[in-house]
């Protein structure tokens, strides 16, 4: 009879390892353990093991005996670990350098998993799941505000729309992340489903930042004005107004086109359209001269500025129906 | 409740094991749920195999480790002695004896390392009996063995440095019940005043017929097949008969009263269960002393098996102070 430590650290990194790592955490999930134990398991791989939710304030540290134990500092990059989702931060670590062998990939593997479902099971529903009810008006008011609460919201928030479609909420101090985004307005939690709509309306005027697509990656519902109108009139099959398709034909002509006439359109003048645009001044007027001919209108004067500003937004939302 | 009119009980599926037991458990798939006589040749050696050397048993040094025999009615006996080290004064001396089912095991195993930890945080000279095994050496062998070590112990306290009254017998399985057999044996041949008795997952009862020994079968650790043959090693053709010793197996005996205060623990999830919450529940009722401990969803020896599961961590909490309690510290 031998003790289990000691077997599975000595074990060595062949199936009958893999199977047993299997088994017991399997056996774990059927017998519905805490996470605690699942946190326990990883350890049978002879060091100490944590997993950390920060999404959900989870910290559960276990030391190599099997005790738990409050973490001694934060986890050192080099330690083996995983996150619970694809492209999640780290959440589960073994305190040891990698490279993982085949028995901690494995304990990896099966303890994450485990834990996902003590997880939702002991602290409710994934946050993420509660960022969707509070946007959702078809979720009624009550479960709105349980799963607001739950999110740590005060009485106001606003909805913020990232690239991809994914939804965050976020008070009126917290920092939009720095990716393409719509933001909406700040609203009482309750009207957050409105806040999530306009955020939505604001991330189709939202430039990627690039060539394809210059222009400010985050944009304000609540600075859209009367803009916000014309996203209603642009769906996904929708033709292009000739004043657009001109747009995209003179960038086809030149790289620094659409970027040029973007800036143009987003700058009180000419001198800073040419800063933002880190060219001379002349060089800005050359640009300019050679577009406004493929255009066939001015984009100088106030109502031609005002036609490539609404080209732009159009297009825009052509990119991002 | 020790059930002797078996269908008188409707017996329900077992308790479920504890989530981490279970998970051991299902890594140790190459140790039998059952096991029968032809195995006790590989038991004694896989288990003689864990044997702590010398060193190990100093424990770097707390303990300083010798051996003794005791003069017994069927020869020497052989007693290791770890003796704490240090200033700190001695709160007295645990006799302990080894499990294995009656037929395998020594009085250096891994299943005696709990044991030994309470004695070393306590500060209690272990003397730790070898005791001839079953089925070479049937009852009254191994209890005898048991008894004249337990005499040389007693006798020797003024060598161990402790007071002869405050010597402690624990055992662990089948050295639970023969702790017990020879805390019985103390009592009736008025031999030395034990001042408790410790008996972890006891092997008590060789009619091997109650719920929990029914809902086991096949099951866990030591289920009832193993357990019958455990009995039948110790007794032969006497197991289960009218007239087995209570000095063999002590849920026989019918005077549970003048028995020092007894410490019991015991799985949920094991063949022992019952006959241990019962040999408890008739020393309430003789007017004694116990403390029992039932750890839910415990399968037998899952301290052993699974040392670092939180359940086996908490089962060794309450022995410390308990014996505190017991000993005035």
């Amino acid at each position: 009879m031998e003790d289990l430590v000691g077997r599975l650290s000595a074990l060595d990194p062949d199936a009958g390892a893999a199977i047993k790592v299997i088994a017991y955490f399997d056996r774990l999930v059927e017998g519905r353990a805490g996470l605690e134990p699942v946190v326990r398991g990883a350890v049978l791989t002879g060091c100490p093991a944590r997993l950390v939710d920060d999404e959900r304030g989870v910290r559960v540290r276990v030391d190599a005996e099997g005790v738990v134990d409050p973490d001694v500092g934060p986890p050192d990059p080099a330690w083996l670990s995983a996150p619970l989702h694809p492209g999640g931060p780290p959440a589960l670590w073994l305190e040891r350098a990698g490279p993982a062998g085949p028995v901690e990939a494995m304990v990896l593997e099966r303890a994450l998993s485990a834990a996902r479902g003590a997880l939702a099971r002991t602290r409710g529903p994934a946050p993420a799941d509660d960022v969707a009810a509070v946007l959702d008006a078809a979720v009624d008011e009550r479960s709105r505000l349980r799963a607001a609460r739950r999110l740590g919201l005060g009485a106001t928030a606003r909805a913020v729309a990232v690239d991809g479609g994914r939804a965050k909420v976020l008070t009126a101090d917290q920092e939009v992340p720095a990716t393409r985004a719509g933001v909406g307005p700040t609203v009482p939690v309750a009207d957050l489903p409105s806040s999530w709509a306009a955020a939505r309306t604001a991330l189709r005027f939202a430039a990627a930042g690039d060539e394809q697509d210059p222009g400010p990656s985050v944009v304000h519902a609540d600075e859209l004005g009367g803009l916000a109108v014309l996203a209603a009139t642009v769906g996904p099959g929708s033709e292009p107004i000739s004043d657009v398709r001109d747009l995209e034909r003179a960038r086809s002509t030149a790289p620094w086109a659409l970027a040029t006439l973007v800036a143009v359109a987003t700058t009180a003048s000419l001198r800073t359209a040419a800063t933002t645009l880190v060219v001379h001044h002349s060089t800005l007027q050359d640009r300019l001269a050679h577009v406004e001919e493929l255009l066939g209108w001015s984009v100088r004067d106030p109502a031609g500025k005002l036609r490539l500003q609404l080209a732009v937004a159009l297009r825009r939302l052509h990119q991002h129906p | 409740m020790t059930t002797t009119e078996s269908d008188s009980t409707r017996v329900g599926p077992p308790p479920p094991f504890d989530p981490e037991l279970a998970a051991a458990l299902e890594t140790m798939a190459e140790l039998p749920s059952t096991i029968t006589a032809d195995l006790i040749p590989m038991m004694r050696e896989v288990m003689g195999q864990r044997d702590a050397s010398d060193e190990e048993l100093t424990r770097d040094g707390a303990f300083e480790v010798f051996e003794r025999t005791a003069p017994g009615p069927h020869g020497d006996v052989p007693l290791l002695v770890l003796k704490p080290t240090g200033s700190r004064p001695l709160l007295g001396a645990l006799y302990y004896i080894h499990g294995g089912g009656m037929v395998m095991g020594t009085n250096r195993g891994a299943d005696s390392t709990k044991a030994f930890d309470l004695a070393q945080e306590l500060g209690l000279v272990v003397v730790s009996v070898d005791y001839r095994l079953a089925p070479e050496h049937q009852h009254p062998v191994p209890v005898d063995d048991c008894y004249a070590g337990l005499l040389w112990t007693v006798e020797h306290a003024d060598e161990l440095g402790v007071d002869p009254e405050r010597v402690v017998i624990g055992g662990g399985s089948a050295g639970g019940g023969l702790a017990a057999a020879t805390t019985l044996t103390a009592r009736d041949r008025g031999g030395p005043a034990l001042a408790a008795q410790l008996l972890f997952c006891p092997m008590l009862d060789d009619r091997n017929e109650s719920v929990s020994a029914r809902q086991m079968v096949g099951r866990g650790i030591w289920d009832r097949t193993s357990n019958d043959m455990g009995w039948t090693a110790l007794l032969g053709d006497e197991r289960g008969g009218p007239d087995v010793s209570p000095y063999a197996a002590p849920a026989r005996a019918t005077d549970l009263s003048g028995l020092p205060p007894t410490y019991l623990d015991v799985g949920s999830a094991e063949t022992f269960r019952d006959e241990v919450v019962a040999y408890a529940s008739r020393i309430w009722a003789a007017g004694g002393e116990a403390e029992l401990h039932v750890w839910p969803g415990g399968f037998h020896g899952f301290e052993l098996l699974a040392p670092n599961a939180l359940i086996s961590r908490t089962a060794s909490g309450p022995r410390g102070p308990w014996l505190r309690r017991v000993l005035g510290a």
